[in-house]
């Protein structure tokens, strides 16, 4: 009988559906996409939708991956569960007092964010720990029970925990978890360590409240979404989609549901890992631009970054909330195909951040939108067809395009061509500068990298962005624009485990090292185990976060044995002192000190070969004709328009040329040549030397 | 070379090249804003922000500013300018020079240590970009360099007239010798001065790219033109502005009085300050430059504060003061804590011009940095340790909402508090409770945001406390007949049960058991407090903000 796997991302507009068949003989045939409308907040239907529409036979499915937005809008519009915080003694308005920041530094009139648990819901239990986990004082739980008394009375559905010290020792909150569930069994807690091993006491109660406000919510959507796959005979592998890059089992992300908060994202960065890990990329500066924004991340020996100092809701104008679980780290800005191009009171040009949404859309849609977008500048170029206009599904409102792009460069005294042009820069430089902080910025050579494109508008100005930064080749994706799915799909499960303990980096403290790496291990391990996840399918990476002692940044070193022994230790030093120059250009004849232990597990799942495509029969199928195209700097010319659909195995041609797909349009510059991959992925060499 | 998109208005310069270079400026600064943050040795730089960087143009003039704390963006130029005026024709590639003189433009104290690095392209001087630092100890009579009883500046600590570290790419190992050995933390001043290089060496590589990229003279005119749109910005905001003229008095918390005149006008933002005490026997006193900086601010803050600050942001600001007063002392006037005295000239003319622009100033806040410095050894290691800290305070109520509550100064930005986890690891004491205050003050139809109540317990003999405080006397002012804030002190309860209150004192001796309770004022009040909606006073009552009594007593509610 044949198989299905299948993924689905539930993004703010859409949901995608992606999947497969595999054949009795285990052979994988060709990737299908299918699109629904999101259906918040009920986000389960718009995932049954797009199974109905793919006609997937649940029963026949052996893998299902999901990705959802449920715990970051629950966030965000202020839909979670009424919460309270219980905190050590003294310290109930950590949550309130925050860290006392003010990022719109000019203005007197500033906002500070409100706490999501208000002051008469936080309340305190006498007990003390001490940073190396000894207890000073001990714990009190005669108070607790009319605490919990007050909450039942005002309606309290989620209780957050967070207190002192409890990375390094969580015998108190074990201990007030376990009678607030004798108390009050239906109550749901979270507790911070449960959450995170790290200090900070702001951003742990702040993970914690947050958790809990959400959970109900999560696991709520869970269980449905869960029953309704049943109903429909599913009983195949149920997995969540992670902001750390990996998947998950739903019964781990019903456990923490916080973890699922940057899962689209992280599903886009983990595809181009998988992707380079297919076709031999190991070094991979992911871009993804959708409508509104435009993400990058890097992947270097093609390990995703992750980070554990993630925020909600930070800008400019305010502090927004930490949340300490492990996210891939990304930068984001707001550039995407829908931002806005505009020129303020003193002529000067912008594009973005607002953006022009879904509704009305770029000024080529024609729902009455004015304003011209990136997206519009790309048709007024003719790097969009206008007669191929989202797969040939609108006709594209040339005269609007043009009458906007005039209108725009009145203000600048431009032609509206170079208005377009203009527009196109900016927004390049815009993205140039996100794509530095992540590479350049940290002391990474953008030689060294291959660029992967994906999300609607990757494909139409990466080859353009890789060129300015130094990038010899940029990789769009088969599918570019469901890509977030397809990570899924070829994603493993991954945990990540970490632990504060600050200590002295010398050869006396090699074993208790090493000790503590097996104690996060076996920890792993027991949960996998737990799972019926057999050990053969594990394996873990291991990091210590390093330091100068004095200094508060740390370095994040990969260790390649965990059993460290002297020897062992020194060259984990070595190699902090070589990545802390790469990143900071100098360094100290100074002592090290760890922070933070790390441990990555993962449990490896079994995915079918990928199937190739056919081998190109001659440019001449694919050739859908001719167009003339501005390509700014490089001049306008003539340039041969290719249907990538048609496009086989080894093609190769030279720009400037331009690709179509019902998805995207990739555009290619003069002097660059392209070739199709056995998987249908297209390279762009984009004429940078690469480094010896 | 790029190719330029033809305006018809400016046939030479193409609008899209100079606006993406200048924004390759801000992103220049940043970067040099990150490296520092990220290298640096001192929590004071990394936590605290006490930093700041900026690019400057050939001749000084400051083009791009990075900076966690608004104080920060004016604080370089006049150490730049100096350098200039010193070394006028005997600047070169690779070079590196220091200042952190107050009087002659290193405009804040001795442990704000300036590094300027003069930038060439092309064989040309197209740029200057600095860093200056909190230094954690720059020598003086005690630990932390911080004086409040400071008579004069040699009391102060180690003087770095406008001095060449770095001559044409060779370090002056005779002078960085110097610099350390007169630390009490010399692996951290060097810690940190190698930060402070490797942040405007970063900010180099960068300028030099792009005018690589885009040519000497486009950067030039970009850079120019960039200090032009920062004038443009602040005219325009200007011409938004109440024209008239405001005034403001206080009573400092020796009983001194001080005033303050603003008068704004179509063309210009002045600032006077003279008519101010004279300079102080004490280290509570301010170079003019420092004083100036506080102008900067409060125009900035009504005027566009949202968009970037530059030289020609400024320049419709002129400020007068008394040479030799407190606002403008003369050398060798001790300055350690010009913060404070800065902060009043700030609170002062804050106050002036609140009462004419609510819908851009709030009333009173807690208005002191409350510049806490604690050392002892470590009991776990007995190194010496040293917490250089502000605290956290009480915003006033605005015309149409509370105050915020625990919030660092006006003077501040992105400083980050240090979490009572880190606290303990690093500098070996205990800390008891930190919680918002609900002691009496800023009452009002909104009330003021609430200060901290910050324990500190010593676990260790042969610990010490410096601090100075103002507004320990005199509360937050409020506005409309909302009341006053409450006050800023400390309360040193001994192992033995003595207790005794500061605003300020200089290396007191604690030992194991010994509290350092601090406490920061809530801002004032706005709004007559029977006029605040009664279910907020059951609200203020519920969180515990409020006592019944309170309640009966200043809002005639009954809770």
């Amino acid at each position: 009988m044949t198989k299905i796997r299948l993924a689905t991302d539930v993004g703010g507009t859409f949901t995608d559906l992606v999947y497969y068949e595999v054949n009795e003989d285990g052979i994988g045939g060709h990737i299908t996409a299918e699109k629904s409308h999101t259906t918040p907040p009920a986000f389960e239907k718009g995932v049954l939708n797009a199974l109905e529409k793919g006609q997937i036979n649940l029963d026949q499915t052996s893998f299902f991956a999901h990705g959802t937005t449920v715990v970051i809008n629950a966030l965000t519009e202020r839909k979670g569960v009424k919460t309270a915080l219980i905190t050590t003694e003294g310290f109930r308005d950590i949550l309130e007092i925050a860290r006392g920041n003010r990022p719109d530094f000019f203005n007197l009139r500033y906002s500070k964010p409100e706490p999501f648990v208000p002051r008469y819901l936080r309340r305190e239990v006498p007990g003390r720990m001490t940073y190396k986990g000894e207890e000073v004082t001990p714990l009190d739980l005669s108070g607790l029970a009319a605490i919990l008394d007050d909450y039942r009375q005002d309606g309290v559905k989620a209780i957050g925990l967070c207190l002192l010290h409890s990375y390094a020792n969580p015998a108190h909150e074990n201990a007030v978890v376990e009678e607030i569930n004798r108390l009050w069994p239906e109550v749901e807690v979270v507790a911070s360590h449960a959450i995170s091993r790290e200090w900070r006491e702001y951003e742990r109660s702040n993970t914690a409240a947050l958790c809990a406000y959400v959970q109900p919510i999560a696991r709520d959507y869970l269980n449905r979404l869960e029953e309704s796959l049943s109903e429909d005979d599913f009983s195949g592998s149920f997995y969540v989609m992670q902001s750390n890059g990996g998947i998950d089992t739903v019964a781990a992300a019903k456990a923490t549901p916080i973890t699922m908060v940057e899962s689209g994202p992280a599903s886009g960065v983990l595809g181009a890992a998988a992707l380079g890990d297919l076709i031999g990329e190991h070094n991979i500066i992911a871009l993804d631009i959708g409508g509104t924004t435009a993400k990058c991340s890097l992947i270097e020996d093609g390990r995703v970054d992750v980070t554990s100092q993630y925020m909600i809701e930070k800008n400019q104008l305010s502090a927004g909330y930490p949340i300490m679980t492990p996210v891939v780290d990304i930068v984001e800005i707001g550039n995407g195909g829908g931002s806005i191009a505009w020129v303020d009171d003193d002529r000067k040009m912008h594009v973005g951040p607002e953006s022009a949404g879904a509704m009305p859309g770029p000024v080529a849609y024609g729902q009455g939108g004015t304003e011209p977008t990136t997206t519009d500048a790309n048709l007024m170029l003719s790097r969009i067809n206008p007669d191929y206009f989202v797969g040939g599904e609108i006709e594209a409102d040339m005269d609007g395009v043009k009458t906007a792009f005039a209108n725009l460069g009145t203000a600048l005294d431009l032609t509206a061509q170079d208005a377009a042009r203009g527009v196109l820069r900016i927004a390049n430089n815009n993205m140039i500068n996100a794509l530095k902080l992540v590479s350049i910025n940290r002391g990474h050579d953008p030689r060294d990298f291959t660029m992967v494109a994906f999300g609607g508008g990757g494909a139409m100005h990466a080859a353009a962005l890789a060129k300015e930064m130094g990038v010899p080749k940029v990789v769009i994706p088969a599918g570019s624009a469901v890509f977030s799915a397809w990570g899924m799909l070829m994603s493993d499960l991954r945990r990540d485990y970490a632990r504060t303990q600050p200590m002295a980096v010398v050869p006396e403290n090699a074993a208790v090292i090493a000790q503590t790496f097996a104690e996060m291990e076996a920890e792993a391990v027991t949960a996998y185990r737990n799972e019926a996840i057999a050990d053969e399918r594990m394996r873990f990476e291991f990091y210590l976060d390093l330091r100068y002692d004095g200094q508060e940044h740390s370095v994040r070193i990969a260790v390649p044995d965990r059993n460290l022994d002297g020897a062992g230790l020194e060259a984990v030093l070595a190699d902090f002192q070589d990545a802390y120059e790469q990143e900071y250009t100098y360094r100290l004849d100074a002592g090290a000190n760890l922070v933070s232990f790390r441990v990555v597990a993962f449990a490896q799942i079994d995915r079918p070969e990928l199937p190739k495509i056919a081998q190109d029969t001659g440019l001449q199928n694919s050739l859908k004709g001719t167009r003339q195209v501005d390509f700014d700097e490089d001049g306008v010319h003539i340039a041969n328009i290719y249907d990538r659909a048609t496009l086989g195995a080894g093609a190769h041609f030279n720009g400037p040329a331009i690709i179509e797909e019902s998805g995207t349009t990739s555009v290619v510059f003069p002097g660059q040549s392209v070739s199709v991959d056995d998987y249908g992925n297209i390279h762009i060499m984009t004429k940078v030397e690469e480094r010896a | 070379m790029a190719t330029a998109i033809q305006s018809a208005n400016d046939p030479m310069h193409d609008p899209i090249t100079i606006e993406i270079i200048q924004s390759s400026l801000a992103a220049i600064t940043d970067e040099m804003f990150a490296t520092m943050r990220k290298t640096a040795m001192s929590s004071i730089i990394y936590e605290v922000l006490d930093f700041g960087v900026g690019m400057f143009d050939a001749e000084g003039n400051l083009a791009s500013s990075g900076a966690g704390i608004p104080a920060f963006v004016g604080m370089l130029e006049p150490g730049v300018k100096a350098i200039l005026r010193k070394f006028d024709g005997d600047v070169h590639e690779g070079d590196i020079f220091m200042t952190n003189m107050p009087h002659f433009g290193g405009v804040s104290h001795l442990n704000d240590v300036v590094l300027i690095l003069p930038v060439y392209a092309d064989g040309k001087l197209i740029a200057w970009l600095a860093n200056k630092a909190h230094w954690p100890d720059v020598g003086g009579a005690f630990p932390g360099s911080i004086n409040p009883e400071a008579l004069d500046i040699y009391q102060e600590g180690l003087q770095l007239p406008e001095v060449r570290i770095i001559d044409k790419g060779q370090i002056n190992q005779a002078l960085l010798d110097v610099i350390t050995t007169n630390s009490r933390v010399p692996d951290t001043t060097l810690g940190d001065f190698w930060a402070g290089i490797a942040s405007t060496r970063a900010g180099e590589k960068r300028v030099k790219a792009i005018v690589a990229k885009y040519g000497f003279d486009t950067v030039r005119f970009a850079i120019e033109d960039y200090l032009d749109l920062g004038e443009a910005r602040s005219r325009r905001a200007l011409q938004e502005l109440p024209f008239g003229t405001y005034n403001s008095t206080e009573v400092m918390d020796d009983g001194q009085k001080l005033q303050a005149t603003i008068t704004i006008s179509e063309d210009e933002f002045l600032v006077d300050l003279r008519g101010n005490p004279a300079q102080n026997a004490s280290a509570m006193n301010c170079s003019f430059d420092a004083t100036f900086v506080d102008a900067q601010m409060i125009f900035k803050a009504i005027a566009s504060p949202q968009t970037f600050a530059n030289a020609g942001t400024f320049r419709p600001v002129r400020m007068l003061t008394d040479k030799g007063s407190m606002f403008d002392a003369e050398y060798p006037a001790a300055m350690s804590t010009y913060y404070e005295v800065s902060m009043l000239a700030f609170d002062l003319l804050w106050k002036a011009l609140a009462p004419a622009l609510k819908d851009k100033l709030p009333a009173g806040h807690y208005s002191s940095i409350c510049g806490t410095f604690i050392g002892g050894p470590h009991p776990d290691t007995g190194v010496a340790q040293s917490i250089v800290e502000p605290q956290l305070g009480g915003w006033g109520a605005c015309s149409d909402r509370d105050g915020l509550n625990a919030l660092y100064t006006g003077y501040h930005g992105e400083t980050y508090n240090c979490p009572v986890e880190v606290t303990e690891q690093r500098n070996g004491l205990m800390v008891d409770r930190l919680a918002l205050t609900t002691k009496p003050g800023g009452e009002g139809e909104f009330i003021g945001g609430k200060g901290i109540e910050l324990d500190y317990r010593v676990i260790e003999d042969n610990w010490w406390l410096t601090m100075a405080y103002v507004r320990s006397e005199v509360g937050p002012w409020g506005l409309d007949d909302g009341r006053q804030g409450s006050t800023n002190y400390v309360v040193v309860r001994k192992a033995d049960g003595e207790e005794t209150r500061y605003s300020s004192c200089t290396a007191i001796e604690l030992n194991k058991g010994d509290v350092i309770s601090v406490l920061t004022a809530s801002g004032g009040g706005y709004g007559d407090p029977k006029d605040r909606p009664k279910n907020q006073v059951l609200n203020d009552v519920k969180n515990g903000y409020l006592t019944a009594e309170g309640a009966r007593e200043i809002y005639a509610v009954e809770a």
